[in-house]
């Protein structure tokens, strides 16, 4: 097993500077100049090459490269081309937001969908089993950002009952912030789960230690819970794991509906004025975090079954 | 539905935290508007960014300048209202006294913050020489200044090397203007230097009570402000990049005043929301299409001629911008010293015309390219001279790009592709004095801004010569000549001037704005 956890270990470390340097060399490949971004049409040729010194632009990409890793390597991320603040404080400014979302629309996606899924595995082939399956379905093939923008315009414009944009402030008012944007965020993983669910239940409640919990006359609802769910519930478990670059990604679509903070919204206004450092540094964070998660995922899985150890 | 919704008490909501559910009770105010009332008069506005500097020598964006309007004095500023002009601030008196000299005087007892003290003469003088100690980008918004001199501890006087005409309207008035305190800039910086988004000392009527990223701007009373009081306790900002965004945040009662799209611009005109008021204002901005004419294909001016004769405008501007917008005669916007009051080739252009020079210039088959940003607007308004130029045989492929590509395609610096820039669908944010909207286009500025790489000596000397001619006439007709310069060149078609509507409601406040609709905070007044 710690043989199985360096060598993970090691990868996941290989993984995140791959994809480190090819976001770096893919970015500076990209037509783009922060500094003529930030200085607009009043700028000289002087004053455009002042910028590109202090940001270190004049430089090899290869020096440019190495002093980035340089840097991350003393848990330095630079400095923001616009205001000049630390990255390392913008990015982790705006992360908790990004997180909160993803664990929030998670938590009610798996409230909402994991007794669905239980549900409609005992009563299969019923009228309710067939009208949730078109439902989630149809949840899961409605993009993210369209489920944003219709509830937006219902809830908040028309009914005009819950915020438009922003996150809020203190704890009570970052949750009513929050029910749009997760709702959006979450309404595709509920038929997601749902029904991956469902089908881990079908194949549990068919094998023989629940047969046999049948024949002691143990109630269906005790059989689920006690001996069927957590079984059911571990590809699932497998599944939120890895599935953090998909919310991430659909977190991005939602905090530019809501014009709500987060890492999303960061990378994309970056990426729009080639702020080199706040890309990279966006980047270098969510790239761990998805590295971290799969890695984890892994480990617990390696950890439950000694076969997935000799498979790297 | 909408009575229904009426009688829904978002607080009860807020309380049994059955939001998800629709816990709804009754009630007039939207959630995000219960969760933010403050005690007081709160102002609640959509900015069109997030501020990135509250320093006044290196700011970036048009929302810094709105907020440090409100948290910093200047010597005079800009008058609200519909025509451009100024009004005393911080100073008691400033006058021209010579050309290349103005003297002001301070008014006693502006107090900075944090205990710095009373505004004096040497707080001008460092603020403003700054700009150049400091080699701030924005130097060339204070033209020739060469120094500040100090009478007493309230009078100065400002020394120019050449008269600079336009320091009324744009040094003194723009963000450049804002009166520092050297002792807590120097405190705070050794050096003088950047001080990025931390001020170190407020001598406006408000001060910067909380800044969260990407999320709102607090501006609140400052208690040592000893001007006329302002309007609103609170100021609440929200910065929101997306006009759409904006406009949904506006209806869902989050924000009281917004700036609004120009395609939404007609439906909130006829069908406005409940106690609105929709004001449209006339931008700075100037929008036009651009040739390179050192490309071997637009070498010729005959060629060049036939584009912009083949260019109708208005039909540009009923796609691009739901013809809302006014069609733009030159650089400079109409209420600016300079307008033109019509341009060379009229608006609608002529295809007889067209053929005519095309003609002349032997040419068959020709095809070109046009480079614009990927935004709606600007794909819409290359697509449409794309279907217009076909009319007259010359194809076109359209490039559009994201932002910060389209930035650099003209500029030397960033290697060759300026060599293969064509046509180009080009808009620059102006200033309300001319100087600032005609510098771009100077032989200096070949391969830097000037992508359509023109050249004239004339506009040169015109340019130089108008930063000392005081009369306005004078002054406007040199600009105007400029402009026929630029447009004889073949080099430019323009196209519009765009606008700048806002809305706001009117059971909320009474909004003040300049004369291209920027908010002027300080001013509005509760309704």
């Amino acid at each position: 097993m710690w043989l199985y956890l360096l060598k993970r270990t090691v990868l996941a470390v290989a993984i995140v500077a791959t994809a480190m340097t090819l976001v770096f060399l893919m970015i500076h490949a990209v037509p783009g100049d922060p500094a003529i971004t930030l200085l607009g049409p009043r700028a000289s040729a002087e004053m455009i090459a002042q910028i590109h010194r202090q940001l270190g632009l004049d430089k090899p990409l290869a020096v440019q490269l190495a002093l980035f890793f340089g840097r991350v390597f003393h848990g330095d991320l630079g400095f923001d081309a616009f205001s000049q603040r630390p990255v390392r404080d913008i990015v982790f400014e705006q992360l908790p937001y990004t997180i909160e979302l993803i664990f929030v629309s998670i938590l009610w996606a798996v409230m909402i969908a994991v007794p669905l899924g239980c549900y409609s595995a005992i009563r299969r082939n019923s009228i309710v089993d067939q009208v949730t399956g078109i439902v989630t379905v149809a949840a899961i093939a409605i993009p993210s950002f369209v489920v944003a923008v219709y509830a937006l315009l219902f809830f908040a414009v028309t009914l005009r009952w819950l915020p438009a944009i922003g996150a809020g402030g203190g704890f009570k008012d970052g949750l009513i912030y929050l029910i749009l944007p997760a709702f959006a965020v979450g309404l595709g993983w509920v038929g997601y789960i749902s029904r991956l669910v469902r089908a881990s239940m079908l194949e549990v409640l068919g094998e023989n230690h629940v047969r046999m919990a049948r024949s002691f006359g143990i109630s269906e609802w005790r059989i689920v819970a006690r001996y069927a769910l957590p079984l059911a519930i571990l590809p699932t478990v497998t599944i939120l794991g890895v599935g953090i670059a998909w919310l991430l990604s659909s977190a991005v679509f939602i905090e530019v509906v809501f014009a709500r903070p987060g890492i999303g919204k960061l990378i994309v206004d970056a990426v729009n004025t080639r702020n080199y450092p706040i890309v990279m540094g966006v980047v270098l964070v969510t790239t761990f975090l998805i590295v971290a998660a799969t890695t984890l995922s892994d480990l617990v899985n390696a950890f439950l079954d000694p076969r997935t150890r000799e498979k790297l | 539905m909408k009575h229904t919704v009426d009688n829904v008490s978002r607080r009860s909501l807020l309380k049994t935290g059955a939001a998800i559910g629709g816990g709804i009770v009754a009630g007039g105010l939207p959630l995000s508007q219960v969760i933010w009332a403050a005690e007081g008069k709160v102002l609640r506005a959509c900015s069109d960014g997030d501020i990135t500097k509250l320093d006044p020598a290196f700011y970036n964006r048009q929302v810094e300048v709105d907020v440090m309007s409100c948290i910093y004095s200047k010597l005079i500023r800009y008058k609200p209202g519909s025509e451009w002009g100024w009004e005393l601030d911080a100073a008691e008196h400033i006058e021209q006294v010579d050309p290349t000299h103005i003297r002001f005087r301070i008014k006693k007892g502006i107090k900075f913050t944090g205990g710095y003290g009373e505004m004096t003469a040497k707080d001008v003088k460092f603020s403003f020489e700054r700009i150049f100690k400091q080699k701030s980008f924005l130097a060339p918004q204070w033209g020739s200044l060469d120094r500040v001199e100090l009478e007493d501890d309230y009078t100065g006087v400002l020394v120019f090397k050449t008269p600079f005409v336009p320091v009324w309207l744009l040094s003194l008035t723009d963000a450049t203007g804002h009166v520092l305190s050297e002792d807590a800039v120097m405190k705070a910086t050794k050096d003088g230097g950047d001080f990025g988004l931390k001020p170190p000392a407020f001598s406006g009527p408000y001060v910067l009570a909380d800044w969260k990223p990407s999320q709102y701007i607090v501006l609140t009373r400052n208690p040592e402000w000893s001007g006329p009081k302002p309007g609103f306790d609170e100021i609440r900002v929200v910065p929101v990049d997306d006009l759409k965004a904006r406009e949904r945040a506006y209806l869902a009662g989050d924000v009281d005043f917004t700036s609004i799209s120009l395609d939404s611009l007609a439906g909130f005109k006829s069908n406005p929301p409940p106690n609105t008021k929709v004001e449209e204002w006339p931008s700075l901005w100037y929008y036009w299409i651009g040739m390179n004419m050192d490309h071997p294909k637009l070498k010729d001016v005959n060629v060049r001629k036939a584009i912009q004769w083949a260019i109708n405008v208005p039909q540009i501007l009923d796609a691009a911008f739901a013809g809302q917008v006014n069609v733009a005669t030159g650089t400079i916007a109409p209420g600016l010293v300079g307008h033109r009051p019509k341009a060379l080739v009229p608006p609608e252009g002529d295809l007889a015309k067209a053929k005519e020079f095309l003609e002349k210039a032997g040419v068959n088959n020709l095809s070109l390219s046009i480079d614009c940003t990927n935004d709606s607007t600007n794909t819409t308004i290359a697509q449409t001279v794309q279907a217009q130029l076909s009319q007259i045989g010359i194809t076109i492929e359209v490039n559009a790009r994201d932002n910060s590509t389209f930035w650099t395609l003209g500029s030397e610096s960033q290697g060759e592709r300026w060599k293969d820039l064509q046509l180009i669908v080009n808009g620059f944010i102006g200033l309300p004095d001319p100087n600032y909207n005609t510098n771009p286009f100077l032989q200096n500025q070949v391969g830097i801004w000037n992508w359509e790489r023109f050249r004239s000596a004339r506009y040169d000397e015109l340019a130089a010569k108008a930063n000392t001619v005081e009369d306005p006439d004078a002054r406007g007709k040199l600009y105007q000549e400029m402009q026929d310069l630029m447009e004889d060149s073949g080099c430019y078609r323009f196209l519009t001037n765009g606008a700048n509507p806002i809305m706001y409601r009117t059971t909320e406040m009474l909004a003040s704005t300049r004369p291209d609709g920027a908010p002027l905070f300080y001013d509005f007044q509760p309704a």
